[in-house]
């Protein structure tokens, strides 16, 4: 398993701890009272899941290596990474675009203002994941 | 795409154990790719760029088609 296999996993396990630890806050605490306050709480969220990335990508590499006995590196991108990166980000945007315009649609049919922060990072969050996961797949099947 | 599946097949594993056994490791160190793409290429789950494939041949000195051998399968 090379580095950029263990930040895809990272990637989907940091999606789904950090979309749970919101969903519970809003059940446990409830929805933000306003917009403002709502977006403000997912950017916190956002800076949280890039920390969480940060962090579990090197604890990942350090596992991995001890369980193999040999050192997990990183090595230079080459073709097949960047064609594997490029159709993933395809499945990414697809997910994105997808989810955005169905939150807009949600929100013309009546989305409360506070809510709409939420929504557009479970979308933010599902579109990563599947970035992640079409990566996961591509590198174990091409 | 026409009819039939393209079919890249390749011959490294003979041409690396030609070659004094060398290993994935010292391939992709010489071609300039990663240990997994040779992995995948070997394994035919990867087809390479004519540029990678040149390389791969070039590694081992003989000819494109001797590496890679394409043909169509109905």
């Amino acid at each position: 398993m090379s580095t950029k296999e263990i930040s895809a996993f990272v990637m989907v396990l940091s999606a789904v701890v950090i979309s749970g630890w919101v969903a519970w806050d809003a059940m446990g605490n409830g929805v933000a009272a306003t917009a403002a306050e709502a977006a403000g709480k997912m950017v916190w969220a956002i800076g949280y899941s890039i920390v969480f990335n940060i962090v579990a990508v090197i604890v990942g590499v350090i596992v991995v290596s001890v369980a193999r006995r040999e050192e997990v590196k990183d090595e230079r991108a080459d073709e097949r990474d960047r064609l594997i990166n490029a159709k993933s980000m395809m499945a990414g945007y697809f997910v994105l675009s997808i989810g955005v315009l169905l939150v807009l649609i949600w929100q013309a049919f009546g989305l409360a203002a506070n809510h709409a922060p939420y929504a557009l990072f479970g979308i933010s969050m599902l579109a990563g994941g599947a970035f992640a996961v079409s990566q996961i797949v591509q590198y174990r099947l091409s | 795409m026409g009819k039939g599946q393209p079919n890249i097949s390749n011959t490294i594993r003979s041409l690396r154990f030609h070659a004094g056994e060398m290993t994935q490791a010292q391939l992709a160190e010489k071609v300039g790719v990663t240990r997994q793409t040779i992995v995948a290429i070997e394994q035919g789950r990867y087809s390479p760029s004519l540029e990678v494939a040149f390389r791969i041949a070039r590694a081992f000195g003989v000819p494109l088609e001797q590496a890679f051998q394409y043909g169509e399968t109905e």
